[in-house]
């Protein structure tokens, strides 16, 4: 074996040594709230067509969440034909569109977090070097510490086992990018509380608001002073006509920002919506007293709309 | 017409067109939810502007996809999904965000070295190419 090759190799070897940080951290810390042993059941396995690593994935992921759907059809909705691979923020965005809650993840303790939860989690790969990248998406689900070993359904292969150490090489060489897909009204494990904001305003953003509705109410159980997802959660209904509901998420808005001039604002509009016309214009005023000199303007048109409204 | 020129010109209209008809506060409005998100991270100033930035950037990163095949209709489909914030991060690195070659015969039409490299890397666990990966 030619002797440049060999260094080469040691070279790798040696940066490859200390590669795996989080895994290490991870089996040390016997204090870590995971459970050593874990799978999610019920995953089914499509294996891959030609470049359809990631259509696969999605497919697979979203079936689990209850949205059946095949390779083929999760391929016209992620697949781009000319780069004969599929971008991470398509499978993001194809989840939404499926009304599914999709949330970023990027470190192996919220991966692993996830499986133990009973989600299965969608990683991208770089299996092979950053100079000979081979991309790759597969579906994590199980994983066993003592063992030190994650299984996927990758590729042709239903639940393949690989070292704990390795997997996280190639996932570091993919950006640690993940996502896990649960049905709106459900909530990832892990997941930061901006990636949950985003995935349930993505719902919003294509005017699903039975999905996002759903979104925001299950962010606010965990995190009940969320001043963006009561905002959300208010525009939601406001959208879906359900004008009470709309007011009485504004209102907690309000309870918990109540310097926020956009919460007053819009649940003013819910009020006039709802018929509470002198309400309207009382919370309108507490826009305009919160506002900035930068955005009074538009409350004191909305003040002057709500004044005109008739009050018996 | 230079292109350039049209981009100049075209790129400040669009944006004002955006900012008069749009869904940032000229009026009296509701106040939606995008934005009060965006302005949680945000100065207001500087979430204005990512907003018009962010508009610009939708067209650029649809046009990008079209290049890459993906038909009209599923281009603008693909990226309403997206808030504002991912299509910024998107614009502009599409190449980096996209994934996922062929997994069977990937080594096919890679030099002998390469594939004689990957072969070793695997064994010592640093990628994870060939079937025969250390699985314990």
């Amino acid at each position: 074996m030619p002797i440049r090759l060999v260094l080469a190799a040691l070279a790798l070897w040696l940066l490859g040594a200390c590669a795996a940080p989080q895994t290490a951290r991870l089996l040390e810390s016997n204090a870590s709230a995971l459970p050593r042993f874990a799978q999610v059941g019920g995953v089914p396995f499509y294996a891959q067509t030609d470049n359809y690593c990631g259509p696969a994935a999605l497919a697979m992921a979203a079936t689990w969440a209850g949205v059946p759907l095949t390779q083929e059809r999760a391929g016209e909705m992620v697949f781009t034909p000319g780069k004969e691979g599929t971008l991470r923020n398509d499978v993001v965005a194809a989840a939404r569109r499926l009304g599914l809650m999709a949330v970023e993840l990027d470190d192996v303790s919220s991966l692993l977090a996830e499986v133990a939860a009973g989600h299965p989690v969608i990683v991208f790969q770089n299996l092979g070097l950053s100079w000979v990248p081979r991309w790759h998406y597969s579906v994590v689900l199980a994983y066993d510490l003592d063992h030190q070993t994650i299984v996927q359904h990758s590729g042709i292969t239903p639940d393949r086992a690989t070292d704990l150490n390795a997997f996280e090489r190639t996932w570091a060489r993919g950006d640690y990018w993940a996502v896990v897909l649960v049905p709106a009204g459900e909530l990832p494990a892990a997941g930061r509380e901006t990636a949950l904001l985003e995935a349930a305003l993505g719902l919003d953003r294509l005017h699903n608001y039975n999905a996002s509705t759903k979104g925001y109410k299950s962010i606010l159980k965990k995190f009940p002073s969320n001043t963006p997802a009561w905002m959300g959660l208010g525009n939601s209904e406001y959208a879906r006509a359900d004008f009470v509901a709309a007011a009485e998420a504004f209102e907690r808005a309000a309870t918990v920002a109540p310097g926020d001039p956009a919460a007053w604002n819009n649940l003013a509009y819910a009020y006039a919506a709802a018929g509470r016309n002198r309400d309207a214009r009382r919370a309108a005023e507490r826009a305009v007293a919160a506002a900035t000199p930068a955005t009074v303007g538009a409350y004191q048109d909305t003040l002057r709309e709500m004044a005109a409204l008739p009050i018996d | 017409m230079n292109q350039n020129f049209l981009k100049a010109v075209c790129a400040p209209v669009a944006a004002t067109m955006f900012l008069i008809s749009g869904p940032l506060q000229a009026n009296a409005a509701m106040v939606p939810t995008e934005q009060v998100v965006t302005a949680a991270s945000q100065a207001s100033v500087a979430a204005d502007r990512a907003r018009v930035n962010a508009f610009l950037d939708r067209e650029d990163v649809r046009g990008e996809m079209q290049r890459m095949g993906v038909s009209p209709a599923e281009a603008k489909a693909r990226i309403a999904a997206l808030s504002d914030a991912e299509v910024a991060r998107l614009s502009g690195r599409m190449d980096d965000a996209i994934a996922g070659g062929s997994f069977l015969g990937a080594v096919v039409g890679i030099v002998v070295v390469v594939a004689v490299v990957l072969l070793i890397t695997d064994l010592l666990g640093i990628t994870d190419v060939y079937p025969i990966g250390p699985v314990r």
